[in-house]
């Protein structure tokens, strides 16, 4: 660039968060003195409006060409000045971001040292900001549809909304059938609906919209692309049970295989072919491949040739212009013999006892354990929540607390000279669910509150005996049980470490997916174009999901009702002459965003600017500095590198 | 080593995590040692070696390269990359007369402020016990031109 670098630097107090430990006016002072630098000022708060015209009047007065900002993290405030810049008739890729409160005054209590430190970051942006070029936004054409990913409550939720705005949906599930955990829930608290129900009005008012693709036992497998375009490689895993299928019954009856079916959380066994349940969507047959030993006994018998044990999986490519992923949750799973589990028939989980009571689950709603109807049941909330059990997290898991009291209220309803406790830290039937609680006193149910982990005792008979400390009394209890019901809360996902490889979302301590900013970007990915809903967020009630998913698609659809959105243009570019070919770019790349093309009859490598995500390995690895990252060559580090020491 | 030396560092932080973390060191009010200046990239796999010797050349006592932990980069495997790429840098380093300890490199997740402090101040003391680079900036610099002949 032959015209006159000219550098604007401002630096900023924060109040009192920056200039309490930095000397702002020493900083600003210093910084006046840079190559380059034609002015350098100190504001109480750049990033308040009359902070950002400060900046718009001395572009235009002092005719800047650069623009350098001294304040918080660039991932509060870079959009921000790249925008009042901008409006000043500046390109916004002429600016650059200094972090000297995150990473400085908020660290370091000594003055003179922060003082230094804030000194050099200046210095090394600045001779960074000199080398920088204008760059334009990479402009990118809309795709109308959306890949929704996770068939339970939140993505039936989003899924539905989108359509209704008329966008395209696809919906991968990767079970055989909708509806998630939801479906499997025979009563909701608050809401008074049954599960399947619920599930049934969402699916059916998805079936009866045009631009709604459903698939079922499939997977994501491969997205690539940003906002706007995004790829996607859906896989579809074979049923081996085509629509054919009448549902008579007589494959069951003949396969030879038993596992337990997780469908009912265990609690009764299913075959390897087999009906999801009652309520299924789509309401087929299917093969669990992994059970199945490929005797052919169904086959034999389907009267309708519906069973084909030799169907391939088959992929299909979708070009979409949002993701929403909501994947849900998975109970938790206790270690063997934690609180009792698996040691006795006698012992349940939560999910367990509610397909127990549901009236259209496998008892017909009949409490029976051990051919017996139970007389004390005993309920020990906060299994794997709030750090009780090995792998516990120690967040609430949200749901347990309700749909214990409502699981209570049942037992106390169907069995009425039935004694049951419940065992539990801290009661957080929140909100309206706190009726159920106090609906749970009146109706004689007992609680006892506890610090220490329960012990559960397991005779060799299989009768159960709880030790708790009742915190209220300090004394211990020792309540024989009949029937023991863990209220095992949420984990994350069982599946969500693989799904997470495939859709690149970050996730908390925890390990559930966290959005964006739970404040100021709630169910959004920090990727653009990426949502989160539901309970793969953390745990959440069936109202919450559906609340989330409605929230993730009304998001979704700033991107959506646009034409064009802009990407950032921090890409990898090619400088043709100076490549040689040698590729080693291609192995780099984990997008598959370069290729070659022929040019006066030699090869060189060229970037898809779209499916390009800017991660600058190629860069790293390419021997002649042919391929540069845009915004970050390495012109532009290697000054900010060199300007290390002064 | 002399009283009162304080080593200079140069960290490269990846957008998406070990910058994040730093910033949460801040917003959490953790104490972290002065000596380290970050320089952000969109990822770990951007450093390139070249940038690291500049970065000795031009006064750091100790680079630090950070990203995302192996199986999280939001690239997918750029820190992949850069593991081998320090693992071969580090052997040359030696040869150059740059002590491949003054090179470190560490996954530090978004959420992992505690991580981040941690290794901040582990690399100042490690660096405080080999006390300043010595640079012999002619030499070196014949071998920098050297090495760019071969590319």
């Amino acid at each position: 660039m032959s015209e006159e670098v000219r550098v604007g630097v401002y630096i900023c107090h924060c109040g009192t968060n920056i200039a309490g430990t930095v000397d702002v006016e020493e900083v600003t002072r210093y910084a006046s003195t840079l190559p380059g630098v034609v002015i350098a000022r100190s504001y109480i708060f750049m990033c308040s409006e009359p902070g950002q015209q400060l900046i718009k009047d001395d572009i235009v007065k002092y005719k800047l060409n650069r623009v350098v900002v001294a304040a918080c993290s660039p991932a509060l405030h870079e959009l921000t000045f790249r925008r009042a810049v901008e409006e000043a008739g500046l390109n916004p890729y002429l600016f650059e971001m200094v972090n000297i409160r995150e990473h400085n005054s908020w660290v370091h209590p000594d003055k003179v040292q922060a003082t230094e430190k804030a000194k050099d970051l200046v210095r090394m942006a600045v001779a960074k900001a000199i080398e920088l070029k204008p760059l334009e936004d990479i402009k990118v054409e809309v795709n109308k549809s959306a890949l929704v990913v996770g068939g339970g409550i939140a993505g039936l939720a989003a899924a539905l909304y989108l359509a209704r705005m008329g966008f395209m949906v696809h919906l991968v599930e990767r079970k055989p059938t909708l509806g998630g955990h939801t479906a499997r829930i025979p009563f909701i608290t608050y809401l008074g609906v049954r599960g399947d129900e619920l599930v049934e009005s969402y699916v059916k008012a998805l079936m009866a919209m045009p631009n709604v693709k459903i698939y079922v036992n499939s997977d994501v497998v491969l997205l690539e692309g940003g906002a706007g375009a995004f790829k996607a490689r859906i896989r579809m895993r074979p049923r081996y049970v085509s629509a054919k299928c009448n549902l008579c019954g007589e494959c069951e009856k003949v396969c030879p295989v038993e596992v337990p079916n997780e469908y009912e959380y265990g609690l009764v066994r299913r075959k390897a072919i087999f009906l999801p349940f009652e309520k299924a969507y789509p309401l087929l047959y299917a093969i669990d491949m992994e059970a199945c030993t490929r005797c052919g006994a169904c086959v034999n018998v389907c009267p309708v040739e519906a069973i084909d044990l030799e169907e391939t999986e088959k992929h299909e490519d979708v070009t979409v212009g949002v993701v929403i992923l909501a994947t849900g949750f998975d109970p938790y799973e206790p270690e063997r013999e934690e609180f009792g589990y698996k040691l006795s028939d006698r012992v349940l989980t939560l999910f367990q006892i509610q397909r127990l009571l549901d009236e259209r689950g496998p008892t017909k709603g009949e409490i029976v354990v051990n051919g017996k109807i139970p007389k004390t049941i005993v309920f020990i909330a906060c299994v794997g929540s709030m750090g009780v059990g090995r792998k516990a997290g120690r967040y609430c898991s949200r749901m347990c607390c309700s749909t214990i009291m409502s699981c209570a209220l049942k037992i106390r309803e169907r069995i009425p000279d039935s004694t049951v406790f419940i065992i539990g830290r801290d009661i957080r039937t929140y909100g309206y669910e706190e009726d159920l609680y106090w609906k749970a006193l009146e109706g004689d149910v007992r609680f006892v509150r506890y610090d220490e982990w329960p012990e559960v005792r397991v005779t060799t008979e299989g009768s159960i005996e709880v030790l708790v400390r009742d915190v209220t009394v300090g004394e211990y209890l020792l309540i024989p049980a009949d029937l023991l019901v863990l209220g095992v809360g949420a984990s994350p996902g069982k599946y969500l470490k693989e799904v997470l490889k495939v859709i690149r979302v970050g996730c908390g301590d925890e390990g559930f997916v966290r959005e964006a900013h739970l404040k100021l970007r709630p169910v959004e990915a920090p990727t653009e174009g990426i949502y989160v809903a539901g309970a793969v967020t953390g745990p959440k009630s069936v109202v919450e999901s559906i609340t989330h998913g409605m929230a993730a698609a009304s998001r979704a659809s700033s991107i959506l009702s646009k034409d064009y959105v802009s990407a950032e243009p921090m890409i990898a570019m090619v400088n043709e002459d100076l490549c040689s070919g040698c590729l080693v770019c291609i192995g780099m790349c984990p997008y598959n965003a370069i290729t070659t093309k022929t040019l006066d009859g030699r090869r060189v490598a060229r970037v898809n600017p779209i499916v390009c995500m800017g991660c600058g390995t190629c860069v790293a690895a390419c021997p002649s500095g042919a391929m540069q990252q845009q915004g970050l060559e390495d012109r532009i580090l290697l000054a900010q590198i060199r300007a290390f020491s002064r | 080593m002399s009283e009162g030396y304080e080593p200079k560092i140069l960290m490269f932080a990846c957008n998406w995590c070990s910058y994040a973390a730093a910033d949460l060191a801040g917003t959490s009010r953790m104490k972290v040692p002065h000596n380290i200046r970050i320089v952000r990239v969109m990822c770990s796999g951007r450093v390139d070696p070249q940038l690291i010797i500049e970065a000795f050349t031009s006064g750091a006592d100790g680079v630090l390269v950070t990203g995302c932990r192996i199986g999280d980069c939001h690239y997918i495997e750029g820190n992949y990359k850069t593991l081998r790429r320090i693992i071969l840098l580090k052997k040359a380093l030696e040869q150059l007369g740059i002590e491949s300890e003054r090179l470190r490199l560490e996954w530090i997740a978004a959420s992992d402020a505690k991580r981040f402090v941690e290794i901040a101040v582990d690399t100042v003391e490690r660096l405080r016990k080999l006390g300043p680079l010595k640079r012999h900036f002619d030499e070196l610099s014949r071998v920098i031109e050297e090495v760019r002949g071969i590319e």
